[in-house]
């Protein structure tokens, strides 16, 4: 298992080299100029001259892209061009956070979503059943960034239940994080709940036609033991899959949700860098982003072996 | 209010002249007090801040809450005239070669360190090497400290205008401690003598400043005025807070959480004023919309292409369209109320004669080629403005076509020497029109990073007014320069300015003596318990 799992990490090295590369090349050919973004519309030609230089983005694209290789090798991700700061010690303070966030609309993603689709599969064809599918279907239609925007309107606005953004970390004040973090985490996550509600129904509905399941009814097992140790354990490899997909889907959607709940997370960071054409900032955020889904790719199919024996990677 | 004499104080020039002559007075009426203090003030903003380094940022964003950190020598005032902040007085030699400042005493950093001529110097040291706008330097030849309480400038030319471009509050030279001067760029500790204090700044979420209790209020002046005045810190903390989404800062203001924000959508504003919790605060004469021609590149090098495309243009439908009704219709760059208004070629605004275009048109040449109009989605009213620019240029025969990108991309094909890749360029200019008539026409003057004529040969009468703007002896003469330049401008249809945007701002109705500006001030601003 462990030379299995260093072998996927090894594997995971091109990955990342192609995605810095890419991510470096695509900054410099899409139009727009940091030194113009930093000295505002004011400026003389010369002073943006100046500032880009100073930036070192008058020297050929090899030059760059290989003292920014040089300085990836000592650890050095570069610096922010508009916030000054390393590109490390920044994507570390906002990382946490979408992290966190999504690490809440997982679990809402994976209670909502498995509940649904394993009560539907096993009510196949009734009025919970298509209850289910429905609720599974608005999460599916209905955009994040409107299903937010009527939350603050309800829970905030109206109700006064929920505070209308901000964020408090959760190593902060706990209570504080699950406040401000609960409407953000559902509108996030009801997307995902509803996709997966509806593979673990199909799924599941599958697995309870197999003849083992059959097998298992007529020896005269407990109904629940049938539903969660036979068909949820079988179940579970197709949908461990997909959650692999759902937490990439996470974090990339946080994007919106952290725009509209002014949540100082990833997402919005590495859009104002785009935006402004932070060089530094976007190239060394995504790769670390990246990195961090290689390695929750890497667990998953860690995972099949455990969760399926026949699965034999060595 | 200041003292009598210093409202005649308008022109730099005077203002020295008067200091020279007698050091500004204590006030005389009792100064502002705090009717209530203490609480939090949670103030939404629009825009994220990547840095509170006031001296290499030029971002609204850093400069709303850096303003109440920092203060410079001197600034501007609600009429933007140039006024003494952390300067007594300044003293301008008769060769207009040697500015002499005397700083206030009693003044203490955040730190808790008295400010002395030797945080000036280095203040100024940091700016000439890494400010954004160091090119306010380029004409000193050094500055020195002759005792703890006097910075002087040398010159190495005279320039009539210094004092002006030393006021400003575009990028201005915050003065900080002297042990902060080898701060790299964006990495500036907040750390100045403004009335209130960094007490936390977390990037992308908020910042929260608190009352420094050994503010020492300049006592030249009664009440806050512009970025200065007799400044008092009635609440105990601001707190920043980042809220990009409109619709989520109407929530908060609505709730309660906030009780002031930057700016409000004018879909909401009619539901905003129906309630009794909130106050709404227009901000008029926030920026100009504006379009500049591409004077390198055909047919918009021909001044009767650009004259049929002036004739075309309606300003209400434009700016209706930009602001969603939220403007004033407005000739040329500066603002009725600044004291350098003009309203020089006023003729060459809103005609909006399709026959009159036409007639241009045809004595242009102008065969039916595309005229690219440059524009991005990143802020709505240039997108908008653009919209019905194209659709009022087609209605007169011209084959407009929008070319759409994001901010930095237009700005950079804009700055592109003899491009031919647009015709018109999309803008807003904001704080330079703020900052007066100089400020402004430097977008005019080439080369500027916005105005790129052929080969960066501006027109030489343009030309002319402009080094008269900056060197003529006397504010009248300057301001008369500025008029010729304006009318010259509009005639030979080098820039059309469709009018001013103003910004809705708003607060909850216990939030007193909030008046908006060009920043959020929240010296002499209370609530009410």
């Amino acid at each position: 298992m462990l030379s299995v799992a260093l072998r996927r990490i090894a594997s995971a090295v091109p990955v990342l080299l192609l995605v810095s590369l890419i991510t470096f090349g695509m900054m410099r050919l899409i139009p727009g100029d940091p030194a113009a973004a930093i000295a505002g519309l004011s400026a003389t030609p010369q002073q943006v001259a100046q500032i880009r230089a100073d930036l070192g983005l008058d020297e050929p694209f090899l030059v760059q892209l290989g003292r920014w290789y040089g300085g990836m090798l000592q650890g050095d991700l570069g610096r922010s061009i508009l916030m000054g700061k390393g590109v490390a010690a920044v994507t570390m303070e906002r990382l946490p956070v979408t992290l966190a966030l999504s690490a809440y609309a997982l679990v809402l993603t994976l209670v909502i979503g498995l509940l649904a689709g394993i009560v539907a599969a096993l009510r196949q064809n009734t009025v919970i059943d298509q209850f289910a599918m429905m609720f599974a279907m608005i999460g599916i239609s209905v955009p994040s960034f409107f299903l937010g925007l009527l939350m603050i309107i309800v829970f905030a606005v109206r109700l006064g239940w929920l505070p209308t953004g901000g964020y408090i970390p959760l190593t902060e004040d706990p209570w504080g994080w699950f406040v401000t973090s609960t409407m953000p985490a559902i509108s996030l996550a009801l997307l995902q709940a509803g996709l997966l509600a509806r593979i673990t129904r199909s799924t599941m509905l599958e697995v309870l036609r197999q003849d083992y399941i059959r097998t298992a009814r007529a020896k005269g097992l407990p109904a629940r033991q049938v539903v969660f140790k036979h068909a949820l354990t079988n179940a579970l490899i197709p949908i461990t899959t997909v959650v692999g997909i759902i937490i990439s889907l996470l974090l990339s959607g946080a994007v919106v949700t952290e725009a509209l709940f002014s949540i100082p997370g990833i997402g919005g960071l590495l859009t104002q860098a785009v935006l402004n054409r932070d060089y530094p900032m976007v190239q060394g955020g995504l790769l670390l982003v990246t990195a961090f889904l290689v390695l929750v790719n890497i667990g998953i199919d860690m995972l099949y072996a455990f969760l399926d024996p026949r699965v034999r990677y060595e | 209010m200041k003292r009598a004499f210093l409202r005649t104080c308008a022109a730099p020039a005077l203002m020295a002249a008067s200091l020279a002559a007698a050091p500004w007075a204590p006030a005389l009426a009792a100064p502002f007090t705090c009717p209530e203090r203490g609480g939090d003030l949670v103030f939404g903003q629009e825009a994220n801040v990547n840095s509170l380094d006031q001296m290499t940022s030029s971002t609204i964003s850093t400069r709303n809450i850096a303003m109440n950190i920092y203060e410079s020598l001197v600034t501007r005032d609600e009429n933007n005239n140039v006024i003494p902040e952390l300067a007594e007085g300044v003293e301008e030699a008769p060769d207009q070669l040697t500015y002499t400042f005397k700083l206030r005493q009693g003044i203490s950093f955040h730190n808790g360190k008295p400010m002395t001529s030797a945080d000036v110097v280095a203040s100024f040291d940091r700016y000439k090497k890494i400010g954004l706008q160091r090119s306010t330097l380029d004409n000193v030849k050094g500055w020195d400290a002759p005792d703890p309480n006097t910075f002087v400038i040398h010159m190495q030319r005279a320039q009539p205008t210094f004092l002006e471009a030393l006021s400003s509050f575009s990028v201005p030279i915050v003065i900080i401690p002297a042990e902060n001067k080898d701060d790299p760029p964006q990495q500036l500790k907040p750390v100045g003598t403004g009335p209130f204090r960094m007490a936390e700044f977390v990037p992308g979420s908020h910042a929260r400043l608190v009352r420094y209790d050994s503010y020492k209020p300049n006592t030249q002046f009664e009440q806050r005025t512009g970025f200065g005045g007799y400044k008092v810190a009635c609440l105990d903390s601001v707190t920043f807070r980042i809220v990009t989404e409109a619709s989520a800062r109407v929530a908060g203001l609505e709730t309660g959480e906030l009780q002031g924000v930057e700016d409000i959508p004018t879909k909401s504003v009619e539901a905003m004023r129906k309630n009794p919790s909130v106050t709404v605060l227009p901000l008029k004469n926030w920026w100009i919309q504006i379009a500049l021609p591409n004077t390198a590149h055909a047919p918009t090098d021909n001044l009767m292409f650009r004259k049929a495309v002036q004739a075309a243009l309606g300003m209400e439908d434009i700016m209706d369209a930009a602001t969603d009704n939220n403007y004033s219709l407005n000739v040329g760059f500066q603002y009725p109320n600044q004291p350098t208004y003009t309203d020089a070629g006023k003729e060459t605004y809103n005609i909006n004669d399709p026959d009159l275009a036409q007639k241009y048109l045809k004595e242009s040449g102008y065969k039916g080629e595309p005229i690219y109009i440059l524009t991005n989605r990143d802020y709505a009213p240039m997108y908008n403005a653009a919209l019905v620019m194209q659709q009022q240029m087609q209605a007169v025969g011209i084959k407009a076509e929008l070319k759409v990108t994001d901010w930095p991309t237009s700005v950079q094909m804009s700055q592109k020497v003899n491009s031919n890749e647009w015709h018109f360029f999309h803008s807003g200019w904001g704080t330079q029109p703020a900052l007066g008539a100089l400020a402004t026409m430097q977008f005019l003057a080439s080369p500027g990073a916005n105005y790129r004529p052929r080969d960066d040969k501006g027109d030489p009468e343009v030309e002319a007014a402009w080094s008269d703007m900056n060197t003529k002896p006397t504010q009248k003469e300057r301001n008369e320069a500025f008029a010729r330049m304006q009318k010259l401008v509009l005639e030979k249809a080098l820039a059309y300015p469709f009018g001013s945007l103003t910004k809705v701002q708003a607060v909850r109705a216990k939030v007193q003596n909030f008046e908006p500006f060009r920043i959020p001030r929240f010296s002499n601003v209370w609530m009410k318990k």
